[in-house]
C-alpha cells in the first residue's frame, strides 16, 4: 500500500526535541470556561493550555485558531484533573491544586492565585491527584488520588474539612450524587464507595470485580470511571462498563465492550464512555451500542461536554487522551477537527 | 640697272625714230663709220658713265649698309646691355627677396625670454646699454648667452654620461655577487630543512605550499587561507595541504579563442556524426556531461586529528563549470578498526559526514544556476554522481566563501573570506564531534552485536545494579524496511525518519518475553538524541498505540534522553538508552498485575523496589529508577 511520505524538515537538536515531545504529550483533563467560550487542556508535562472554542468554531477559523491561546507550565508534574468554578480554574496533578482565574489566565505570564496542598499522611512519595469534584450546595472541593483518601476543601476558607478514609488503594475518580448529597468514589481496589458529605461516613460499598457479569481478571479489577445519575450508576475500568441501580447495588446493563473505559458520562439519554481505543462509544441505556465515533488519539482519557449556557454555538463535546490533540465534535455523529497543542 | 636698261633702250628709241633705217645707207658709209665710232666712244663713254654710275651706285649702297649695319649693332649692344642689366637687376632683387627671406638659424633657437635674459645673463654678455636699443646687438648678445648656457650644460650631461656609466658598471658587479649568492642560499635551504623539521617549523613547505596556492581556483583558495590561519590560530590539530598538478593548473589558462574554436568544430561534427548514426549521440553527451562536472587538478586536503589519534582527511574539490565545491571523507584510525556488521554506514565516506548541519544531505547542488546547466546535458540531479565528485554540502561552500541566496537572483557568485572565517571554527568542532561520535559508536555496535550493553562506569549510577532482561540483537535496517513497520507510524508521521537517517532494531529478551525497538539514528548523533519505537510480544503484542506504559517507555528513553547523556560529549547516548530500555523491560515485567484467573505464579517474580505499582488515570508503571536510594518511583 503506497503510503505518501510527509515533508521531512530538517530538524536541529530543539525542533526534533519539540517533536519528540508532542508525541509523547498525553492530555489528562479538560475544562470548560464558565462562559464556555474556552477549552483549558492540562498535560503530561504539567502544562496548561487555553484554546479558543469561539474561535475554532467559526466560519473563519485558519489553522492558527486551532492552536492553544495561550500554554503556561502550571505544575510541575502531570496536570491530573481539572474543574471550573464561575471564576476561576481549578487544577490538580502532583499532590497540590492550584486555582487560577478565568479571566487573568488569557494574558501572558499569569501567576496562581492560590495552591494548597492536602494534608497526607505520609511524605516518601506526594501523592498525586487523581479528580476534583466540585460541591456546589456546600462552596468546597472534594480532592481524591493516591492517598487513598477524600478530602475535602472549603473553597473560600482554603481549609480541608474533612478526611474520608476507606479505600484501600487509590483513587481514581469521583461522581457527586446531588439528591442526597453523596459522592461516589472509584479506586484501584475495584470498589465503588458512597460517602455521606454531612456525616462524613461511607454509606455503601459496591466491590464490582466480585460481580461475575462485569468482572474481567485479566484487565484488573480498577475502576477507572464513573457517572451517576442519582438513581442509577455507570462505572467501567477492569471490569466491563456497567449501569447499576444503586439502591439494589445491582448490575442491570452490562455494555460489550472489550477496551476498559477511561471516561464515562451522561448525556440526555445516552452514556458516552470511551477509553482504550480510537472512538468514542455512544450507548442507549438498555446496552446498545449507538455509534463509535472515531478520534484521532489512539486511546481518550477525558470527555468534556461543554454545555455552558452563554455559548450555545459552542456546544461541543471534546475528547483528548494519548497525543497532543483534542478532538472537537460539533455533532457527535463525527469528528469535526482537532485542537492540538 | 633699269635706268641702265633705260638709258640703253633710249637711244636706241632715239635711233630708231632719228633714223630711217636703210634708205639712207649708202649717205656714208663713212659718216656713219665716225658717228658710229663717236658713238661708240659716246657709248664708250657712257658705259663709263654708267660704270661709274654703278660704282657709285654700289658705293653709296654698300656705305648705307655699312651706316646701318654700324647702328644696328649699337643698339644691339645697346640692347644686350639692357638686357644684361635688366637681368642683373632681376638677379639682385632675387638675392634682395632672398636675403630678405633668409631665415637665419638663429631664429630657430629657442632663446629665454627677454626678462629671463636680462635678469639672468652676466652683464659682460648682456651688455644692457648696448643691446636695448639696438636689437642686432640684443639678438647677439642673446645667442651669446644661449651659447655658453649650452655648453656648460653639455659639459654637465658628459659628466652625468660618465656617472651612469659607472654606476651602471657597479650594478653589473653586484648582480653578478647576488646571482653567485643564489646557489648558496638554496643550499643553506637545503641544510636547514632537516633542523626545521626537528624543530616543527616547516618554513620551506610552507612557502612551497604557498607557491602551488597561487594557482588555486578562487574558492579553494579561500578555503586553504582560513583553514591554513585557523589551524595557526586556534588548532593545531589541523594541518593542509595541496594536492593535484600545478602544471595542468597552469594548462587550464589557455586563450579563449581556443576553446571556441573548440567548440564550433565539435558541433559541427556532432551535427555530421548525429546524421551518420544514432548511438554517438549518448557518447557525446556523455562527453558534454564529463565537461560539465570537470574538476581543477588541483585539491586542498584537511587532515583533522582528533584525540585518540583518529584522522578525519577531507579532500576538497572544486567543480569548475559548476561553480561549487565538494568533499570526500576518509576516517583512518590509529588501530586497525574490525568493521562490526550494523556499523557499516557509521564510517562510510559517503555518509559520515551527512547532515553536518540540519537537512545538509549534500545530494544536491547548492547553486540554482546548476539546473539549467544539467538541463542541457541531461543530468537529472547530481546525486549520481556524489560518489566520485565529492558531497556539495552547504558547509562546504561556506568554507570556501560561496554563498548562493535564494532569494535573490544569481549574479556571479565569487569566494568571500569572510564568510568562510564565521563558518570555520564551528565546522571544524562539529567535523570533530562528528568523528569522535561515530568512532565511538563503531565501538559500541561491536559489542551491541555480542549482546553486551557497554555502559561505562561513570553512567553506571542510572541503572539498579541487577538487570535481567539481555539485548539479543542488534542489527541494520533499511530505510524503507522501517517505515513498513506497523509501530513506527507516529515517528515517519512527524516527519522524524528521512532517508539521511540510519535504522536499527535491537531485540531485548527476557523469559518468553521479547521487546523489539526500532531506532532512528539521526547523523546528527548525539546532539540529536536516537529516537526508540518499542513493540512488545509478551501476552499479545503492546504498542504504543494500544498500552499506555508502552508509551511511557518510549518517553522514558526518547524525551527524557538528557538525564542519559553522560558526561560531555554524551557518546554513551545510546548505550544508556539501550540499558535503560532493559531496566524499564524488568520493571514492566515484574509490575504486572497477577491475574488471578489464570493458574500458576507469575512468570517474573518483583525483585525491584516500588513504592507504589501504579500511578494515576493510566495507571503508569513505577519507570523512573532513584540513585542512590535504588527504588523505583512514577515522573
Amino acid at each position: 500500500m503506497e503510503r505518501a511520505l510527509p515533508l521531512v524538515v530538517p530538524l536541529g537538536q530543539a525542533e526534533v526535541f519539540q517533536a519528540l515531545q508532542r508525541l509523547h504529550m498525553t492530555i489528562f483533563s479538560q475544562s470548560v470556561s464558565p462562559c464556555g467560550k474556552f477549552l483549558a487542556a492540562g498535560n503530561n508535562y504539567g502544562q496548561i493550555a487555553i484554546f479558543s472554542l469561539s474561535a475554532a468554531l467559526s466560519s473563519e477559523a485558519k489553522e492558527e485558531s486551532k492552536k492553544p491561546v495561550v500554554t503556561f507550565q502550571a505544575h510541575d508534574g502531570p496536570v491530573y484533573s481539572m474543574v471550573s468554578t464561575d471564576r476561576h480554574l481549578l487544577s490538580a496533578g502532583d499532590g497540590e491544586v492550584k486555582a487560577w482565574l478565568w479571566a487573568e489566565m488569557l494574558k501572558k505570564g499569569c501567576k496562581e492565585l492560590w495552591c494548597r496542598q492536602p494534608p497526607y499522611r505520609t511524605s516518601l512519595e506526594v501523592p498525586e491527584i487523581n479528580a476534583l469534584l466540585l460541591v456546589p450546595k456546600e462552596n468546597s472541593l472534594i480532592l481524591a488520588g493516591g492517598d487513598c483518601q477524600l478530602h475535602t476543601m472549603d473553597l473560600e476558607t482554603g481549609t480541608f474539612t474533612r478526611v474520608l478514609r476507606g479505600h484501600t488503594d487509590y483513587i481514581h475518580c469521583l461522581a457527586l450524587r446531588e439528591r442526597s448529597p453523596e459522592v461516589l468514589s472509584g479506586g484501584e481496589d475495584g470498589a465503588v464507595r458512597l460517602w455521606d458529605l454531612r456525616t462524613a461516613k461511607e454509606v455503601q460499598t459496591i466491590e464490582v470485580y466480585k460481580h461475575e457479569e462485569c468482572s474481567r481478571p485479566h484487565n484488573g479489577r480498577w475502576i477507572g470511571c464513573l457517572a451517576t445519575d442519582s438513581d442509577w450508576m455507570v462505572c467501567g475500568g477492569g471490569p466491563a462498563l456497567t449501569l447499576w441501580h444503586l439502591r439494589s447495588s445491582t448490575p442491570t446493563t452490562v455494555f460489550p465492550m472489550r477496551a476498559p473505559q477511561k471516561h464515562v458520562t451522561f448525556y440526555q439519554d445516552l452514556i458516552l464512555s470511551a477509553g482504550q481505543g480510537r472512538c468514542v462509544n455512544q450507548w442507549q441505556l438498555s446496552g446498545e451500542l449507538k455509534a463509535q465515533v472515531p478520534g484521532s488519539s489512539p486511546g481518550l482519557l477525558s470527555l468534556s461536554l461543554n454545555q455552558q449556557p452563554a455559548a450555545p454555538e459552542c456546544k461541543v463535546l471534546t475528547a483528548a487522551g494519548n497525543s497532543c490533540r483534542v478532538d472537537v465534535f460539533t455533532n457527535l455523529g463525527y469528528r469535526a477537527f482537532s485542537l492540538s497543542f | 640697272m633699269s635706268s641702265e636698261s633705260s638709258k640703253k633702250r633710249k637711244p636706241k628709241v632715239i635711233r630708231s625714230d632719228g633714223a630711217p633705217a636703210e634708205g639712207k645707207r649708202n649717205r656714208s658709209d663713212t659718216e656713219q663709220a665716225i658717228e658710229i665710232e663717236e658713238r661708240r666712244i659716246q657709248s664708250c663713254v657712257h658705259f663709263m658713265t654708267l660704270k661709274k654710275l654703278n660704282r657709285l651706285a654700289h658705293i653709296r649702297l654698300k656705305k648705307g649698309r655699312d651706316q646701318t649695319h654700324e647702328a644696328k649693332q649699337k643698339v644691339d649692344a645697346y640692347h644686350l646691355q639692357l638686357q644684361n642689366l635688366l637681368y642683373e637687376v632681376m638677379h639682385l632683387q632675387k638675392e634682395i627677396t632672398k636675403c630678405l627671406e633668409f631665415k637665419s638659424k638663429h631664429e630657430e633657437i629657442d632663446l629665454v625670454s627677454l626678462e629671463e635674459f636680462y635678469k639672468e645673463a652676466p652683464p659682460d654678455i648682456s651688455k644692457a646699454e648696448v643691446t636695448m636699443g639696438d636689437p642686432h646687438q640684443q639678438t647677439l648678445a642673446r645667442l651669446d648667452w644661449e651659447l655658453e648656457q649650452r655648453k656648460r650644460l653639455a659639459e654637465k650631461y658628459r659628466e652625468c654620461l660618465s656617472n651612469k656609466e659607472k654606476i651602471l658598471k657597479e650594478i653589473e658587479v653586484k648582480k653578478e655577487y647576488l646571482s653567485s649568492l643564489q646557489p648558496r642560499l638554496n643550499s643553506i635551504m637545503q641544510a636547514s630543512l632537516p633542523v626545521q623539521e626537528y624543530l616543527f617549523m616547516p618554513f620551506d613547505q610552507a612557502h612551497k605550499q604557498y607557491e602551488t596556492a597561487r594557482h588555486l581556483p578562487p574558492p579553494l583558495y579561500v578555503l586553504f587561507v582560513q583553514a591554513t590561519a585557523y589551524g595557526q590560530a586556534c588548532d593545531k590539530t589541523l594541518s593542509v595541504a595541496i594536492e593535484g598538478s600545478v602544471d595542468e593548473a597552469k594548462a587550464l589558462f589557455k586563450p579563449p579563442e581556443d576553446s571556441q574554436d573548440d567548440e564550433s568544430d565539435s558541433d559541427a561534427e556532432e551535427e555530421q556524426t548525429t546524421k551518420r548514426r544514432r548511438p554517438t549521440l549518448g557518447v557525446q553527451l556523455d562527453d558534454k556531461r564529463k565537461e560539465m562536472l570537470k574538476r581543477h587538478p588541483l585539491s586542498v586536503m584537511l587532515d583533522l586529528k582528533c584525540k585518540d589519534d583518529s584522522v578525519l582527511h577531507l579532500t576538497f574539490f572544486y567543480l569548475m563549470n559548476l561553480n561549487i565545491m565538494t568533499v570526500k571523507a576518509k576516517v583512518t584510525t590509529a588501530t586497525e578498526l574490525i568493521t562490526p556488521i550494523s556499523a557499516g554506514d557509521l564510517l562510510s565516506p559517503d555518509s559520515v559526514l551527512s547532515c553536518l548541519y540540519p537537512g545538509d544531505h549534500g545530494k544536491k547542488t547548492p547553486n540554482p544556476a546548476n539546473q539549467y546547466q544539467f538541463d542541457k546535458v541531461g543530468i537529472l540531479t547530481l546525486s549520481d554522481y556524489v560518489l566520485e565528485l565529492g558531497h556539495p554540502y552547504l558547509w562546504v561552500q561556506k568554507l570556501g566563501g560561496l554563498h548562493f541566496p535564494k532569494e535573490q537572483p544569481q549574479q556571479t557568485v565569487i569566494a568571500d573570506h569572510s564568510l568562510s572565517a564565521s563558518h570555520m571554527e564551528t565546522t571544524m568542532k562539529l567535523l570533530k564531534t562528528r568523528v569522535q561520535s561515530r568512532l565511538a559508536l563503531h565501538k559500541q555496535f561491536a559489542s551491541l552485536e555480542h549482546g553486551i550493553v557497554p555502559v561505562t562506569s561513570d553512567c553506571q549510577y542510572l541503572f539498579p545494579a541487577k538487570v535481567v532482561s539481555r539485548l539479543v540483537k542488534w542489527v541494520t535496517v533499511a530505510h524503507e524496511d522501517y517505515m513498513e513497520l506497523h509501530f513506527t507510524k507516529d515517528i515517519v508521521d512527524a516527519g522524524l525518519a528521512g532517508d539521511t537517517n540510519l535504522y536499527y532494531m535491537a531485540l531485548i529478551e527476557r523469559g518468553t518475553a521479547k521487546l523489539q525497538a526500532a531506532v532512528v539514528l539521526n547523523p546528527g548523533y548525539s546532539s540529536i538524541p536516537p529516537i526508540f519505537q518499542l513493540c512488545l510480544n509478551w501476552k499479545g503484542e503492546k504498542t504504543n498505540s494500544n498500552d499506555d506504559n508502552i508509551r511511557a517507555m518510549e518517553s522514558e528513553v526518547n524525551v527524557c534522553y538528557k538525564e542519559l547523556c553522560g558526561p560531555w560529549p554524551s557518546h554513551q547516548l545510546l548505550t544508556n538508552q539501550l540499558q535503560r530500555l532493559c531496566v524499564l523491560l524488568d520493571v514492566y515485567l515484574e509490575t504486572e498485575s497477577h491475574d488471578d484467573s489464570v493458574e500458576g505464579p507469575k512468570e517474573f517474580p518483583q525483585e525491584k523496589m516500588c513504592l507504589r505499582l501504579f500511578r494515576g488515570p493510566s495507571r503508569m508503571k513505577p519507570f523512573k529508577y532513584n540513585h542512590p536510594q535504588g527504588f523505583f518511583s512514577h515522573r
